[in-house]
């Protein structure tokens, strides 16, 4: 009796606790769930108190598991930030409220590159936030030849200091573009043959990373790899013997976008902090504190030199001519899957 | 005996709930197909299963085996005397060390982890060290690695293993030392004979949960052994996350629960038979 | 109870120990010693800082996450050591018929691989529109605690006899006496040891809680695995260099205190 009385008293403790968390001012709220320190939080405390609302920040690591978490229905979100490969399946699988584009007038002062772009036409659903390019940084200290093409890491002498994201479509991706294919090829031959080639270069591979690439090329465990040039930028400031190039044969293009879940209760006032942070002046100051590159052609004015003369956040236009956009492949991804699984297993 | 069921209802309902009738949905998403979107579509098929029976995933599925093997001995055998030598220290002092053990595993894993990067790279702690005595003159490849994987496992399991063999010891019947010492027996043949049978509930709990925890256990293969090996727990995340492929990813965490449940039930006849057997010898 | 009789410690041993716990302590030293590193991104060293201490205390999400992670991780501490221990306790005495079935029951959360447990909750929660929050992942926790705790105390009954609990209740305890006086005193090590566990599994879990979590119920581990992408920064060193130092002295000081009070037998009977 007396147990059953004391485990009564621990479950109603229990609720209380959690009811009392729960119960948060009746202040408006926009849930937003993003990458962990995508935003610089003096933007977001200056966005709270300009329309007296709180921001409640919510984190994801990587694009699957925002996926797998919205399908499942955990989707009270008001504002998710996908890459743009992901917009094109969320579209597909109906999982994003359309934006109202009159509510955002800033987006004006974004690049073409990046109004009505292939994975969203007509930008529809999403908006760009950041971009990057996937290319070679390598050290100079060991690699003293610089880098030209993709089939530089082949090289013998790079032999256990090779460094490849750890993800399917970019590498097998990146191998296509080696042999002058697409990086988001259909053709099961081309896949298998870009595969095989992969093969030979696994031997040579110190790790397959993605999160991490950046301190494994900083402390110069790995000479030569693939990195995303906001990565690059990154790599650089803490090594200065590390550089970066976008390989003759071109490399893939990426961005992580805004866009807003079906079933939102806020969409307004998503859009309004879209708006906010597409502002010239606003995103200036964000994208100086985070470091990535900035969409905004208009907030030129307002970045510093430092920023501005960056070479792996401004990329070049010649660079940029070379770059493609990875597309969803169907059911082809089962294979891109299986033959990852079989390079990285060494099978 | 009602009683004794009033008491596990709460419970039995409790997992009922959060855990078999999500199980039951999964097993049943094991059996069905998927769309290219990567959607579950409703209709039946055993292909997923078939699916495993292929030496891509077979030999996958031996290497992670092998490595909860490896994982469990060195772990056994490292924590058995610790957890010893605890249990002869004074009831303060045991609690002390228990807590001593543990705390370390309040810091977030993927911290701990990346702790042994630092020691372990190639411009890392140990390797400066080795070659400031004059032990080796280039740097050691010691990270990514299946060394790196299994001493990241061991680590990170250890405390699984001292705590359940700490439990068993501490409830040694002291009493039957002394009589074999009283009787002449040496110190090693009354740890033979009668600690170690009296302790073997704890080595079975203790193993069991190394040994299934590290067949579930997927970021020490990324972050130590450099993504290189895969075990068969990365395959299922992937299948979840990258491959969008739910039903395969179901029907591999089935195949993995069943043989799991498996080995538990072979570790716990083992178990009986020699408590039977232990009894058996002190009448 | 049971402090005489115990045999000196062999230097061998004692030897062993000291390495083992060493080993343990080496990673979290270098944890320490890079929590005052100046590398935002935490790579190599370059040079001693204090700001991370500083910044950590300013620093909004983190500290909701920590609150988040120890309100989380003492209930479902709570919850789980009650029932583990419950349903140790009471398959003792069952048929072993059922109690296989049962024990394969408790087994599950240990077995099943942590995505599958999480993607599953989610669309049962999902399903019968329970918000997404701290109960949640609450209630998540507890599901998985439960069978740790309960296959530790079981391990320190499997050996024990029933003889004591049988003569006190024929010196007429009641079932709650015998319970509070007899059984758990003898169980109270595997009860301790289950509850640290279900305590370390619930601060440390990622997968299961990223699952479960609502807009406002960010874990520490949750953030953690988020900073990846950009690189940990040297404040969650610091943050876990607080933790340890903070959890190591509420117990030192515990411990003293209980020592300067009554003597061992009350304190063989407490945590700590």
């Amino acid at each position: 009796m007396n147990k059953k009385k004391w485990f009564a008293v621990v479950l109603a403790g229990m609720l209380a606790l959690t009811a009392l968390a729960g119960c948060s001012s009746k202040q408006e709220t926009l849930n937003l769930y993003s990458w962990a320190d995508n935003f610089d939080m003096d933007m977001i405390k200056q966005f709270e108190s300009e329309n007296n609302v709180k921001v409640n920040y919510a984190i994801f690591a990587n694009n699957e598991e925002l996926l797998a978490k919205l399908k499942a229905g955990g989707a009270n979100y008001d504002l998710i930030q996908p890459s743009d490969y992901m917009v094109a399946s969320m579209i597909k699988q109906d999982l994003l409220e359309p934006l109202d584009l009159n509510q955002i007038p800033n987006f004006q002062y974004a690049a073409d590159r990046f109004k009505n772009p292939e994975f969203d036409p007509g930008n529809k659903y999403s908006i760009t936030y950041t971009w990057g390019v996937t290319g070679i940084a390598y050290n100079k200290k060991y690699v003293k030849e610089t880098p030209a093409s993709w089939s530089d890491l082949w090289k013998e002498e790079y032999k256990g200091k090779v460094l490849l994201l750890d993800d399917n479509r970019e590498i097998i991706g990146m191998a296509l573009k080696k042999a002058g294919k697409s990086n988001s090829s259909q053709a099961e031959a081309d896949i298998h043959a870009a595969a095989d080639d992969l093969r030979k270069l696994v031997p040579s591979v110190l790790a397959f990373d993605t999160d991490n690439i950046k301190q494994k090329m900083i402390a110069e465990e790995g000479w030569i790899g693939t990195v995303w040039s906001g990565d690059a930028a990154v790599i650089a400031a803490e090594n200065p013997d590390v550089a970066y190039v976008v390989p003759e044969e071109g490399g893939t293009i990426w961005s992580d976008n805004y866009a807003i879940p079906k079933g939102t209760k806020n969409k307004e006032l998503a859009q309004k902090f879209i708006n906010f942070m597409l502002d010239p002046e606003n995103s200036a100051k964000n994208y100086e504190s985070i470091g990535y590159s900035n969409p905004i052609v208009k907030a030129k004015e307002f970045h510093s030199k430092e920023y501005l003369d960056n070479p792996m956040i401004n990329l070049s236009e010649d660079e940029l001519k070379r770059t493609e956009w990875l597309i969803d492949v169907g059911k082809h991804l089962q294979l891109y899957d299986r033959l990852w699984t079989e390079l990285k297993s060494g099978r | 005996m009602k009683r004794s069921f009033g008491i596990i209802a709460p419970v039995v309902l409790w997992l009922t709930v959060f855990l078999v009738v999500p199980m039951v949905a999964v097993i049943a998403v094991s059996f069905m197909q998927r769309d290219e979107l990567g959607n579950v579509v409703y209709s039946f098929t055993l292909d997923n299963y078939a699916r495993f029976f292929d030496p891509l995933y077979l030999g996958i599925y031996w290497d992670t085996l092998w490595l909860s093997v490896l994982t469990t001995a060195i772990c056994l055998l490292l924590s058995y005397p610790l957890a010893y030598y605890i249990s002869n220290a004074s009831p303060n002092r045991q609690k002390l060390w228990l807590i001593l053990i543990t705390v370390p595993f309040w810091i977030n894993f993927l911290i701990r982890t990346y702790a042994w990067v630092l020691l372990l790279r190639t411009q890392g702690v140990v390797n400066n060290a080795l070659i400031d005595i004059g032990l080796i003159q280039e740097p050691l490849q010691m990270l990514y690695t299946k060394g790196a994987v299994l001493l990241g496992m061991v680590y990170t399991f250890i405390p699984y293993m001292v705590l359940p063999i700490y439990v068993a010891l501490e409830q040694m019947d002291n009493r039957l030392l002394d009589a074999a010492s009283d009787l002449g027996a040496t110190r090693w043949k009354s740890f033979w004979h009668i600690t170690l049978p009296q302790t073997k509930s704890g080595i079975m709990t203790g193993s069991v949960l190394v040994f299934i925890t590290t067949a579930g256990m997927f970021v020490v293969t990324d972050i130590l052994g450099g993504a290189k090996a895969q075990m068969l727990s990365n395959i299922i995340q992937n299948q979840f996350l990258g491959a969008r492929d739910w039903p395969y990813g179901s029907a591999l965490s089935v195949l993995f629960v069943l043989s799991s449940l498996i080995i538990i039930g072979l570790f716990n006849r083992a178990l009986r038979s020699s408590y039977e057997a232990s009894k058996e010898a002190r009448v | 109870m049971k402090a005489a009789g115990k045999g000196k410690q062999h230097p061998l041993l004692a030897f062993h120990s000291a390495l083992l716990i060493l080993f343990i302590y080496v990673p979290v030293l270098m944890i320490v010693i890079y929590s005052f590193n100046d590398s935002r991104i935490n790579s190599n060293w370059s040079g001693f800082t204090l700001k991370w201490y500083g910044s950590l205390f300013d620093n909004r999400q983190v500290m909701e996450a920590l609150g988040n992670s120890l309100t989380i991780a003492v209930i479902s501490t709570v919850v789980s050591t009650v029932f583990g221990t419950m349903a140790a306790l009471a398959l003792r005495r069952m048929a072993s018929r059922k109690k296989k079935g049962v024990i394969g029951l408790l087994y599950l959360p240990i077995i099943v691989p942590d995505i599958i447990m999480g993607l599953s909750l989610l669309v049962l929660f999902s399903q019968f529109q329970v918000p997404l929050g701290k109960l949640t992942v609450i209630i998540a926790h507890i599901t998985f605690s439960i069978s740790y705790v309960y296959v530790i105390v079981s391990s320190r009954l499997a050996n024990m006899g029933k003889q004591l609990e049988e003569a006190a209740s024929d010196l007429g305890a009641s079932p709650w006496q015998t319970f509070r006086f007899v059984t758990l005193p003898s169980i109270w090590p595997g009860v301790l040891a289950g509850a640290i566990m279900a305590f370390t599994l619930s601060i440390d879990d990622f997968m299961i809680s990223f699952f479960v979590a609502g807009p406002n119920s960010t874990t520490l581990p949750i953030y953690i695995y988020g900073l990846v992408k950009r690189g940990i920064s040297p404040e969650i060193n610091a943050l876990c260099t607080l933790m340890i130092i903070v959890s190591v002295a509420l117990i030192v000081l515990a411990q003293w205190l209980l020592n300067r009070g009554n003597g061992n037998e009350r304190s063989s009977m407490l945590p700590f």
